[in-house]
């Protein structure tokens, strides 16, 4: 398992150009639903960024909004931290590697999230903890298939279905992914489990070129079996590119307000 | 009363024999009696162990809760609804549950918050009493929380280590809070064991923010009623919510129970056989010996009826004697198994379908630890005697004076 793990570690922090440089294949080429995976899962690789972004969670009992401020390097490092509401300013989250920490505010401490505890809510959101660590990678953990083509909000679209490999250790057996044809950029996601149910549906929406990188500003998570719930996220600021190294994800950084 | 007379003189005369048929009595009888209390004592001990410690006689909880826990599938203004029970005779307190997250250090793990009215608690259950270490809840000190014994060894906790909880409170807020560990319990059942974190209501409704309502309320019914009769009038208190008697909560345990009962019923029915021709033996003795002497008794004009009478007069003497000797021998050995019990170590700590076992086995005392074995002692002595009786009742004078 350690092996394993770190080298999977290393495969991410292989620098982004292997995809970047490859020549997109023809969408009848064999290659291509794989290319288009690789492409999805290193969309922000390598990448440092740091933003605020509103959070809407609505549930049958009730909503609520929250501000969040989000600093992250490639997709192993992440820390976010509640802004508002007031009463839970300061409470963050830290993910290293693969490790998630929630900080407490009120108590002033620090919950290392453990295998069992990754389906729980993230930040009482319909995110779960194991998609912030989400460790899986489509184009190595899935077969991938060309399953149809189509048109959402007027852009031409390619659909993609996923299916788990046999020993590969992820969390849905099948996913439906919807990418824009024009720039495969991702539009949206079904998430099934092994009874083949539909569990939630991903949108990504208001996609904008932020200094030559494109990304959707608008997250939307629908589980299925509640209707009427969903978890919003929308980025109100982004920044790219800003100087943040290893050093900047510790659990002391996590601590602090 | 001279037939009485005539019939402890009879005993008298033969001092061996009686004390003989009297030492099988007594002692079948202690043996009833020993057995009688500690099979009383298993089952209500266990029983007691189940409804005391966690069931409860009735469960009251909102449609739904019981299929699918949400924090918000709640009995709405539980007060009242406790009041309108305690005013009917029942006992009732009410519980709030919660799912979350208990850490401690760097470990962590699931857990279930329960709010717990403790003022109340203790006329339903017997859990105040299940601490193993440290101290029950008081409501004075709502940051101190009571935990499950191995959630605590999970965690690592100790007696005033501190435990971090994690929830989502009712209003989508990231609940948490900071607690005192104040006690762990023991063995109580598989969930509380694993995962139990007992706090004051108090403390639960703040940490939940969850002014009101409750999730479950348990329920007590008096002794005197019959638990059908009770659930019916919990229903008629509680309408709109769901009402459940425990063996309908927990049909498995139920039905073992009546298993376990029959079980025993039938160990009783055999000790009474294997008992019962111990004396019909003696009795037989008894009356065949003295044949002849029956014999000259009818010869001299005792009727059949009178020397029925007679014979069934030294048997009531004898179990009369031996129901004195066999109680006032069997008390020391009952107080003794009722106060200490038999110590069934290997069992300590195992729990069966998820409850907890008692590893003491006690027995259990009540006026009918000693009726029931000793009505049996008589009605098997009266079976016993009926025929040696009747047989020398009906005998001709002349066939029993030669009778050898």
């Amino acid at each position: 398992m350690r092996p394993l793990t770190i080298t999977i570690a290393l495969i991410l922090l292989l620098p982004g150009e292997a995809v970047a440089g490859e020549k997109r294949p023809d969408p009848r080429s064999p290659d291509f639903p794989r290319y288009v995976m690789r492409k999805l899962d290193d969309l922000y690789r390598g990448a440092s960024s740091q933003g605020v972004m509103e959070m809407k969670v609505k549930t049958k009992h009730w909503s609520r909004a929250m501000a969040l401020e989000s600093w992250s390097l490639g997709k192993d490092y992440t820390l976010v931290r509640i802004l508002r509401p007031r009463k839970e300013r300061g409470t963050a989250t830290l993910k290293a590697r693969n490790d998630l920490f929630i900080y407490l505010n009120k108590t002033g401490k620090t919950i290392k999230i453990t295998s069992g505890m990754m389906g729980g809510s993230w930040m009482g959101s319909h995110f779960t903890n194991d998609d912030l660590i989400k460790h899986s990678r489509f184009a190595r953990d899935y077969d991938i298939k060309l399953s149809g083509q189509g048109e959402q909000g007027g852009a031409k679209t390619y659909r993609f279905t996923l299916k788990a490999k046999r020993d590969a250790a992820v969390v849905w057996d099948r996913l439906v992914v919807t990418v824009r044809r024009s720039d495969l950029q991702p539009l949206r996601q079904e998430f099934y489990d092994e009874d083949g149910k539909k569990v939630r549906v991903l949108t990504l929406a208001e996609h904008r070129d932020l200094g030559g990188r494109v990304m959707p500003l608008r997250m939307t998570m629908k589980p299925t079996d509640k209707p009427g719930e969903l978890t919003e996220v929308r980025w109100t600021k982004i920044r790219f590119d800003v100087n943040l190294d290893k050093g900047f994800f510790t659990l002391q950084k996590l601590r602090s307000r | 009363m001279r037939l009485t007379r005539m019939a402890w003189r009879n005993l008298g005369r033969n001092r061996r024999r009686t004390t003989v048929t009297v030492a099988a009595m007594t002692l079948s009888l202690m043996a009833m009696i020993l057995y009688s209390g500690l099979m009383t004592g298993y089952i209500r001990g266990a029983q007691r162990n189940l409804l005391d410690l966690q069931l409860g006689d009735i469960q009251i909880h909102a449609p739904g809760y019981r299929d699918k826990p949400s924090l918000y599938a709640r009995i709405e203004a539980p007060d009242r609804l406790v009041s309108r029970l305690r005013g009917q005779g029942f006992r009732a307190s009410a519980y709030l549950l919660a799912g979350g997250l208990a850490a401690a250090g760097d470990a962590s793990a699931g857990a279930t918050f329960y709010g717990i009215d403790v003022k109340h608690v203790a006329t339903v259950s017997s859990l105040p009493g299940q601490v193993l270490r440290g101290e029950w809840l008081d409501p004075r000190r709502p940051r101190s929380v009571v935990v499950g014994r191995r959630l605590a060894r999970s965690l690592e906790i100790k007696l005033g280590d501190e435990l971090v909880v994690l929830t989502q409170g009712a209003d989508g807020s990231m609940a948490n809070e900071l607690y005192r560990v104040r006690g762990v319990l023991k063995s109580v059942n598989d969930a509380i064991d694993r995962t139990g974190v007992l706090m004051t209501e108090e403390a639960f409704r703040e940490l939940m923010v969850l002014p009101e309502g409750a999730h479950r309320v348990v329920v007590r019914h008096p002794k005197n009623q019959q638990l059908e009769a009770a659930v019916a009038r919990v229903r008629a208190l509680a309408p709109g919510l769901e009402v459940k008697t425990w063996r309908e909560l927990m049909p498995t345990l139920a039905s073992m129970f009546d298993t376990v009962f029959a079980v025993m019923y039938t160990m009783f029915l055999i000790v009474s056989i294997a008992i019962g021709i111990v004396i019909l033996n003696a009795m037989l003795m008894a009356v065949f010996e003295r044949i002849r002497e029956f014999g000259v008794l009818k010869a001299l004009g005792m009727g059949p009826g009178k020397v029925l009478r007679l014979i069934l007069c030294e048997a009531a003497l004898q179990t009369g004697l031996a129901a004195g000797i066999g109680a006032a021998l069997a008390t020391p050995f009952l107080i003794y198994l009722a106060r200490v019990g038999l110590h069934m170590d290997r069992m300590a700590g195992i729990s069966v379908m998820g409850m907890a076992w008692d590893p003491v086995w006690r027995a259990e005392v009540s006026a009918q630890t000693f009726t029931g074995p000793i009505l049996t002692l008589g009605f098997v002595v009266l079976v016993a005697v009926l025929y040696p009786g009747i047989k020398a009742a009906l005998i001709r004078p002349v066939a029993a004076m030669h009778h050898r």
